[in-house]
């Protein structure tokens, strides 16, 4: 049973990550762009199953997203890796540094490499956008879900 | 207004090219992509063309879908373009204060451009002609070598068939959920930018708890059908390569020569 609950959480967690990344596309803040979805990412600090999950949902909202099979690869792969390392942060507070960062370094270099856009800015505009995303949505999220999270994550 | 988002593009026919098998269609988009960052020249641009226009003429696709895709993209492909212009050191045209247009900057603008829009346009149209389903399971077949290494390649793409299932679903459920807490007093559209990422909150803890009580049904009715991975599993439709396969990796390769020709 265990096995089947920890697959099927994940793909609904990939579930909800890609539909909240095409449902609110268009929601932008001026200049920066925030993934609302990315909120997310705090997810592994409750169960494992959020890493596959995060990155299965990640693959899928990238292809829909149109930025092409770099964006695919590139981008689910790190949220792969910040999942993981999410998962293996022990403090509540450190949990949504990993996406911050790995996401502001990949994604701002796959920005240069794919649009011939500065370095250092796009790394640090995509930083900021992601810091938006995790802290000011992702952080509460992680409270309000530990409240409930006997009841909504164990595996039975 | 969410059910307007049409997810996976997929539109179905009878081409030779919605035919063929989705792990070829996967491999020559890569080798498309690919074959693109390694033109240098304009020139090279009118392999990428012609073999854009090929798959695109034997899938009967309309060019105007392909053009729908790049809407979203718009904002990025102009901000690339100004950034290209005006980043680029070179022979001087014309000054502005301290901003000043270069040749050099204004031909790497436009083959940026060029580049972007081949890139997405050649990404839809694997979208535009394989469903969803195909596509998953032409990326665990893909996936089967890597096995060996420890890369769950039934798992992945049973969690992204699952995935896609739901999709539909949930966005209905999350125009529901904001519709619910719009009548309760809940504001997703005013206020400062700090004010409406907070808002998502209360719709992103609803959303939530209703996908896993789904998660938890699947998961018992799964079991209920001796749902026990992908050892042995059989499926509905094989994957199978034909000649149209053979012929399509032909033209692929002939085409992947003449790119790299081109570079010369």
């Amino acid at each position: 049973m265990k096995k089947t609950v920890f697959l099927v959480q994940a793909a609904l967690i990939a579930a909800v990550y890609a539909t909240i990344t095409i449902a609110l596309a268009p929601i932008s803040y001026g200049q920066l762009q925030v993934r609302v979805s990315e909120a997310l990412t705090v997810l592994p600090f409750f169960t494992p199953a959020a890493i596959p999950g995060l990155f299965v949902g990640c693959i899928i909202a990238n292809i829909f997203g149109g930025g092409g099979p770099i964006d695919i690869i590139f981008g689910s792969l790190a949220t792969l890796v910040a999942a993981y390392l999410s998962y293996k942060m022990k403090r509540k507070w450190l949990v949504p540094i990993p996406p911050i960062l790995i996401n502001g370094v990949v994604i701002g270099y796959v920005l240069h490499y794919l649009y011939g856009m500065p370095l250092i800015p796009s790394m640090l505009w995509v930083t900021l956008g992601q810091t938006m995303a995790c802290y000011i949505i992702g952080y509460p999220l992680m409270n309000v879900l530990e409240r409930y999270k006997d009841r909504i994550f164990s595996l039975r | 207004m969410i059910k307007d988002i049409t997810i996976g593009q997929y539109i179905p026919a009878d081409t030779p090219v919605h035919n063929l098998d989705p792990r070829s269609k996967i491999i020559i988009t890569f080798v498309f992509i690919t074959a693109l960052f390694l033109v240098n020249t304009f020139f090279g641009y009118i392999y990428i063309l012609a073999f854009m226009g090929i798959a695109l003429g034997l899938s009967k696709i309309s060019p105007k879908y392909l053009f729908r895709g790049l809407k979203p993209l718009v904002f990025i492909i102009v901000l690339t373009a100004i950034l290209n212009i005006f980043m680029t050191e070179g022979e001087i045209i014309y000054k502005l204060w301290k901003l000043t247009i270069t040749k050099e900057g204004l031909i790497q603008a436009a083959f940026m451009c060029i580049r972007l829009v081949f890139l997405i346009t050649g990404a839809s149209l694997l979208t535009l002609t394989t469903s969803p389903i195909a596509l998953t399971d032409g990326i665990e077949k893909l996936l089967n070598p890597f096995k060996k290494i420890g890369v769950p390649a039934h798992e992945l793409a049973m969690m992204m068939t699952i995935a896609l299932r739901f999709i539909p679903t949930l966005l209905e459920e999350t125009d529901k959920i904001m519709k619910a807490q719009m009548a309760r007093g809940a504001d997703f559209e005013s206020g400062n930018m700090i004010a409406r990422a907070k808002a998502m909150v209360p719709l992103l803890v609803p959303l939530f708890i209703s996908a896993f009580r789904r998660a938890d049904e699947l998961a018992m009715a799964m079991e209920a059908r001796c749902y026990r991975g992908g050892d042995k599993r059989t499926r509905m439709k094989q994957l199978k390569f034909e000649m149209r396969d053979i012929y399509a990796s032909i033209i692929t390769i002939a085409f992947g020569g003449l790119i790299i020709w081109s570079r010369f």
